[in-house]
């Protein structure tokens, strides 16, 4: 996925922004050893499942024993599919609807409900006009991982030559400061970054590290503080 | 309660209880509620790739296949490392005590985060000598497994400014040290003065 960064001298580039995977060490094989992998099959849909096998029946009576005499939650036709290519989509009683009032429901921790709103969908502010800002604002390593839980994480990489040395000397100033960097988007580079629209917001952070002549820049992304809940906190004191 | 976790630090032991944190329990949580252009409530479900089939919550499943696409039983399946040597199971962490050893930021900072817990010492067990590490900025890891499996995580245990004590449980992701001749492609997938104390985590 392309991302508009800006660096030290406020020059901009598009660079590519790339998912990061865990190191594993499993493999899971055969009896012949040849590699297995995990697939996502239908087990039930909502012709029948519960709900719709007991609106055709009378009582759970009736449905347990009809459960016993024959198959009527399964479709041998259908089940244990592919599921491949799948989409989410809307659905009242009538079936799929495609124009939805959406609204949002905010709890407090305690579960009180603090507000209703109309969805509000944030547009993405990783790939547009507008780079995402430099803020110059950096803090230690140590203090940002006492302060933070970095919940998800992305890596920077170049797409020519000359986005390696714009990336490369981005990396080598946070390598040489040990810090991370408060990345910002928005015209003011003020907002936290949203990746896709309607999607979670992150405040981020960008990490440097040098090898040689290679580079890791390591863009964190934060939506929690490494702290306890309130409550329970004054409860403790 | 949970079982407690021991842990031993420079010779000394001691009981710890896990307590999960999440977003919900700092911030609350927003849903989404939804309806149609009648006011008829609206519920999200999977369309399948037919364009008739639809599935609610609980209708899939996960199926292991072989290369040939075959279904095969869970018990017919072996473990083995990247050399194909068969793997051990890892006892659960809650077994026996763990060794904390201390850990770079770097390493933290490389780790694919999964779960973060709070931690609290057990009934007439005493955490004191770990607070103080913490105080003074010491991390410490130890590999991590809630219950008998194949692959241990990584937890690392680290105190915040309020001197509270977490463990925050991952596996370490795979870094690429990126050289000139390296350049990524793009894929086709679509996916005022700021001050660090004054971030907002509040339902951002």
């Amino acid at each position: 996925m392309p991302i508009n960064i800006s660096n030290p001298k406020n020059r901009d580039a598009v660079v590519a922004l790339e998912g990061l995977v865990p190191s594993r060490e499993v493999v899971y094989v055969d009896e012949k050893g040849d590699p297995v992998r995990t697939q996502k099959v239908l087990k039930s849909d909502v012709t029948h499942d519960l709900p719709a096998l007991l609106k055709k029946r009378r009582n759970v009576s009736k449905l347990a024993d009809d459960l016993i005499k024959d198959d009527p939650e399964v479709d041998l036709e259908k089940f244990g599919m592919y599921l491949v290519d799948t989409s989410r989509v809307y659905v009242t009683k009538n079936g799929i609807v495609h124009a939805v009032l959406e609204f949002e429901v905010i709890s407090a921790p305690n579960g009180d409900i603090r507000e209703r709103r109309p969805r509000r969908k944030l547009p993405q502010n990783l790939n547009t006009d507008v780079p995402l800002k430099w803020t110059g604002k950096f803090i230690k390593k140590e203090e940002a991982i006492r302060k933070f839980v970095f919940t998800n994480k992305k890596q920077l990489a170049h797409v020519n030559g000359l986005t390696f040395d714009f990336l490369f000397d981005m990396a080598k100033e946070l390598h040489e400061k040990d810090s991370l960097l408060l990345v910002r988007g928005g015209e003011k580079g003020n907002e936290p970054i949203v990746m896709n629209r309607g999607g979670k917001p992150y405040n981020a952070f960008l990490e440097g590290r040098i090898k040689g002549d290679s580079y890791c820049l390591i863009l964190h992304l934060s939506n929690m503080e490494l702290t306890r809940p309130k409550e329970e906190a004054a409860a403790g004191s | 309660m949970p079982r407690p976790l021991q842990l031993v630090l420079d010779g000394e032991e001691f009981s710890v209880q896990l307590t999960k944190l999440d977003r919900e329990n700092l911030y609350g949580k927003v849903e989404i509620e939804a309806f149609d252009e009648k006011k008829r409530p609206a519920e999200i479900k999977v369309l399948a790739a037919d364009g008739s089939t639809l599935i609610d919550k609980g209708g899939t499943a996960l199926e292991m296949v072989t290369i040939e696409g075959d279904s095969i039983e869970r018990s017919e399946i072996k473990t083995v490392d990247r050399e194909g040597r068969e793997m051990e199971i890892v006892k659960s962490s809650f077994g026996a005590p763990n060794d904390l050893s201390p850990a770079e930021f770097d390493d933290y900072l490389s780790l694919i985060v999964k779960s973060v817990y709070m931690l609290d010492p057990a009934p007439e067990s005493d955490m004191g000598l770990l607070c103080d590490h913490l105080n003074d900025g010491q991390i410490y890891s130890f590999p991590f497994s809630y219950r008998d499996g194949i692959e241990a995580d990584q937890a690392f245990i680290i105190g915040n400014a309020k001197k509270d004590a977490f463990m925050i449980i991952g596996q370490q992701a795979t870094l690429q040290y990126l050289k000139l001749n390296q350049a990524a492609e793009f894929d086709a997938i679509e996916e005022d003065e700021v001050s660090t104390d004054d971030l907002s985590f509040d339902l951002l």
